[in-house]
């Protein structure tokens, strides 16, 4: 199968990006700066990334907002028309399908993006038009993203956290929300194919340094955010996630619903942690974690976080282990000295 | 691609400075530019015997893990221990600050051994 290819290709490559394969698209892992100073710009100043490989299914017209309200887990009630929301998809057993924003870019028009490999599984829940291909996504991060985005376009860096609205940019019609997946302020702008290279060029040349997928989950998991596959898929809640507020509890219907409502009453038979280790050697994704001795659960996430200079991960625990608590991980033969801590990691003091 | 002229290599990306009875080794710069940014380094304790082929430590960016296997053996008698707080060295100078042990008591049959840095360009390049 060959990979699909985002509109902005060409302008990676004359950027001397490394390529890499991820849910079925070829995306940079990372610029020549490297993943570290990708990583350290983001939280400093200001990076983009090219995530055109989330998906857009653009659901329209009178039925949009049922069609959304019945199915995904949040209530669209509590944002109007300008907004966006952080939503769940979820099975009957009230797995997490898929995690997922939606930008409600007009009245009947919602844009929702999924994540790269679950776009056609979203589409056949929600219905509306998988639009993925006319269009890049770049997300402007940073605590400069605004004021470097404003030289590009100052409607779109005007935008409020969690607000979408439309912008227009070279007269081709564009959205920027402000959302991300970093921890940080930003603003995400889908632009039509036409116009992205340009768009992005002009990001680059206000100052704004590329940063590729390698940052990208490094600033996520020092943010403490799920990556779907990793914190959310099959057998996984979201309250075992411990995202309940992505929830609409009083609403009288989305998939999942029963199950979920079920294990609400029961309680969650796991929660997951953050946990911080006391060395710079990283934690690893299937490393086990032990408490007392014995193998209490497994990390989902892991890695060196660049602020804290200290292994870090999530990992799913019986939920009495509680912030503070001692969990030893198993990184091949040694077991590593962890501290359960809440996420945001990078907003911990410094040791 | 940075491969000096007076120092020797194995097929794992590693090299070795040759002095009389000693041997010097760190990773090349192929292996760091794959491996990307080192953000942890593990190495051998001195006074360690190794075997040739054997584990010396590990070197770890935010993508991958990679074992660093002994080109000789011999004795660790000196490791470099500025790596522990600053694994950057290793993508900044992979032959200079970057080097990662000393190991004493090398054979000289097993040294003969080792790559010239024709030999290991010509495996880089293919």
């Amino acid at each position: 199968m060959s990979l699909r290819q985002s509109p902005l290709r060409a302008a990676h490559e004359k950027l001397g990006a490394r390529l890499v394969e991820f849910g079925g698209w070829e995306m940079p892992l990372s610029y020549p700066s490297g993943t570290l100073a990708e990583h350290l710009a983001c939280r400093a100043d200001a990076v983009v990334f090219d995530v055109s490989h989330l998906g857009t299914v653009r659901v329209e017209g009178q039925h949009a907002f049922a069609a959304l309200q019945s199915t995904l887990t949040n209530d669209l009630t509590r944002i109007a028309p300008g907004g966006a929301q952080y939503t769940h998809l979820l099975a009957d057993d009230a797995s997490v399908m898929d995690d997922i924003i939606v930008w409600w870019v007009g009245p009947e028009r919602f844009d929702v993006m999924p994540n790269a490999s679950n776009t056609a599984r979203v589409r056949a829940a929600i219905g509306g038009l998988d639009v993925t291909a006319e269009r890049a996504v770049m997300a402007v991060q940073g605590p400069r993203a605004r004021a470097l985005l404003a030289a590009v376009s100052p409607e779109a860096a005007e935008v409020s956290h969690f607000r979408a609205v439309p912008f227009t940019f070279d007269g081709a019609p564009c959205v920027a929300a402000g959302t991300g997946y970093t921890g940080e302020d930003g603003v995400e702008c889908a632009v039509p194919s036409e116009v992205a290279e340009r768009f992005w060029d002009a990001l680059v040349a206000a100052g704004i340094a590329p940063a590729g997928l390698g940052a990208r989950d490094t600033l996520r998991l020092e943010a403490g955010f799920p990556l779907h596959g990793h914190e959310l898929g099959p057998g996984i809640t979201p309250l075992q996630a411990g995202l309940s507020w992505v929830v609409g509890w009083d609403k009288p219907e989305f998939l999942g619903r029963e199950a979920l409502l079920a294990e609400r009453a029961s309680g969650p038979r796991r929660r997951l942690r953050g946990l911080v280790g006391e060395s710079r050697r990283p934690l690893h994704a299937g490393d086990s974690c032990l408490v007392e001795g014995t193998a209490v659960g497994e990390v989902t996430s892991g890695n060196f976080s660049p602020v804290l200079e200290r292994g870090i991960a999530l990992a799913f625990l019986p939920p009495d282990v509680a912030e503070g608590g001692a969990v030893g991980v198993q990184v091949r033969g040694s077991v590593l000295p962890t501290t359960v801590r809440r996420p945001p990691f990078h907003k911990l003091e410094k040791r | 691609m940075d491969i000096p002229e007076d120092l020797s290599y194995t097929a794992d990306h590693e090299w070795v400075r040759v002095e009389p009875g000693r041997a010097t080794v760190g990773i090349t710069d192929f292996a760091q530019s794959a491996l990307g940014d080192v953000v942890f380094v593990q190495l051998p304790e001195t006074g360690t015997r190794v075997e040739r082929g054997s584990t010396l430590g590990e070197v770890e960016s935010t993508k991958s893990v990679s074992e660093i296997y002994a080109p000789v053996a011999g004795v660790v008698a000196a490791v470099n221990s500025a790596l522990v707080e600053a694994p950057e060295r290793l993508n900044e100078d992979p032959y200079g600050g970057g080097w990662l042990c000393v190991i004493e008591g090398v054979d000289e049959v097993e040294i003969a051994e080792l790559l010239p840095a024709e030999k290991y360009r010509q495996l880089t390049a293919s």
